[in-house]
């Protein structure tokens, strides 16, 4: 593809007028996606033309509109935070992560966890990234509740985001906070306000806005997910 | 209403969607939906498929909300674009399905034949845009008026300009570029 810069203008400008056809049309659309000089005469384009939308006259939606997109929302909010079950059901997934990282993290665990200093932990998670399955964070939990989560991978987070740590048990309505935790660092946590720790209660790491979920439940991006598993 | 699109903070707006704020959405839709709808009718030309695009359009705002850059360009803008590329995906997957009756082709041709030059002349807000549009020829500034402004594929301008599909072409590109020097 040797495209000339006209000839890159050109097809921006093509694609924000509407002439392409739906399957070039779809190609621009995906280009964009890797190509930020296209990516950005489009949004030059899109700029250069808006005005023409206030050639157009009004037109008074129907009442059934609004509550027909809040319904769709609603739809989509459910879809959204019902990914941690559809994670937590998923055998795919987790044999997956047996057969790759969780196992070398898991003896990672038990050197660490062997150090006589340590009490030895009740339980232990792997939290792995999903689609890689590259552990990066360990959560261990000890018989009174005491939960660590320790980094193993530098995490960079963008501005206005952060780290949320989630818990869920088997048969709990939603995942609970257990706040917010910065890339890199260690944390320790009791756990007296929750239920005693469960074999496969499901832990994560979302991507939320600065401050945390606004919502009380996840709403970004898991970054790392793993179950308990006890220790013997 | 589009004296109020002044001071209404769009920005601030997809900001808080990505959030999870509805109201804000609620906000948007106040503003927007019925120039919203008017574009996106003047492309599907369908009221039932325009309403069709402005939902799925709002559906697409509050996913993408989070993906909005202000560093990259203006809400509201940002926000036309969703509606009008939804719209545009909407008569292209259809181009290639059926034809539209050439009967109704032709009636809306004149109808919005006139209403393009009309508004074209009446309108004086379109700052340099304007200036820019003006210094094209005839032939040039309605091919593209009508493909932006109607969703006209190169083929339905060249039946609405009668003229040939390769001069259509010619125009389309010729009077981008000139767009593009214009205005920078």
């Amino acid at each position: 593809m040797n495209e000339s810069f006209d000839e890159l203008q050109h097809l921006a400008g093509e694609y924000v007028l509407g002439t392409l056809p739906a399957a070039q049309r779809r190609q621009v659309a995906q280009r964009m996606q890797n190509e930020p000089v296209l990516r950005t005469a489009v949004e030059e384009w899109e700029r250069r033309l808006q005005p023409l939308t206030s050639l157009v006259k009004e037109q008074e939606p129907s009442a059934q509109l609004w509550p027909r997109i809040v319904k769709d929302l609603r739809r989509q909010s459910t879809d959204a935070q019902s990914s941690w079950s559809a994670w937590w059901n998923d055998l795919r997934f987790w044999r997956g992560l047996a057969a790759s990282g969780f196992a070398a993290a898991a003896v990672l665990v038990a050197v660490m966890v062997t150090r006589p200093t340590t009490p030895a932990p009740n339980f232990m998670v792997v939290l792995v990234e999903p689609q890689k399955g590259t552990p990066g964070w360990i959560v261990q939990a000890s018989a009174n509740r005491q939960l660590t989560l320790t980094p193993l991978l530098p995490v960079s987070v963008p501005g206005q985001k952060s780290l949320q740590f989630w818990t869920k048990g088997e048969g709990w309505d939603k995942p609970v906070s257990l706040g917010l935790v910065e890339p890199g660092k260690t944390v320790k946590l009791a756990l007296d306000k929750l239920p005693p720790l469960q074999v496969n209660q499901l832990f994560e790491i979302t991507l939320e806005p600065e401050h945390g979920s606004p919502t009380g439940r996840p709403t970004g991006p898991i970054l790392f997910i793993g179950k308990a598993a006890k220790m013997t | 209403m589009p004296a109020d699109s002044n001071y209404f903070d769009y920005d601030a707006a997809l900001h808080a969607c990505s959030l999870g704020d509805q109201h804000a959405l609620q906000r948007i839709y106040m503003q927007d939906s019925k120039r919203l709808l008017g574009v996106a009718l003047r492309i599907v030309r369908q009221r039932h498929l325009a309403e069709d695009v402005v939902h799925d359009a709002f559906v697409s705002i509050w996913n993408k909300a989070a993906s909005f850059d202000a560093t990259r360009g203006e809400g509201r803008g940002w926000i036309y674009s969703v509606v009008r590329h939804q719209a545009l995906n909407t008569v292209r997957d259809r181009d290639r399905e059926v034809y539209a009756d050439e009967d109704a082709f032709d009636n809306m041709q004149q109808q919005n034949e006139e209403l393009i030059v009309d508004q074209f002349e009446l309108s004086a807000s379109l700052g340099q845009l304007q200036d820019c549009l003006s210094h094209l020829d005839s032939a040039k500034r309605n091919s593209i008026l009508c493909a932006y402004v109607d969703g006209c594929s190169h083929i339905e301008i060249a039946q609405r300009l009668n003229a040939p599909l390769g001069s259509v072409k010619a125009w389309v590109k010729r009077g981008l570029a000139t767009l593009r020097k214009c205005m920078g």
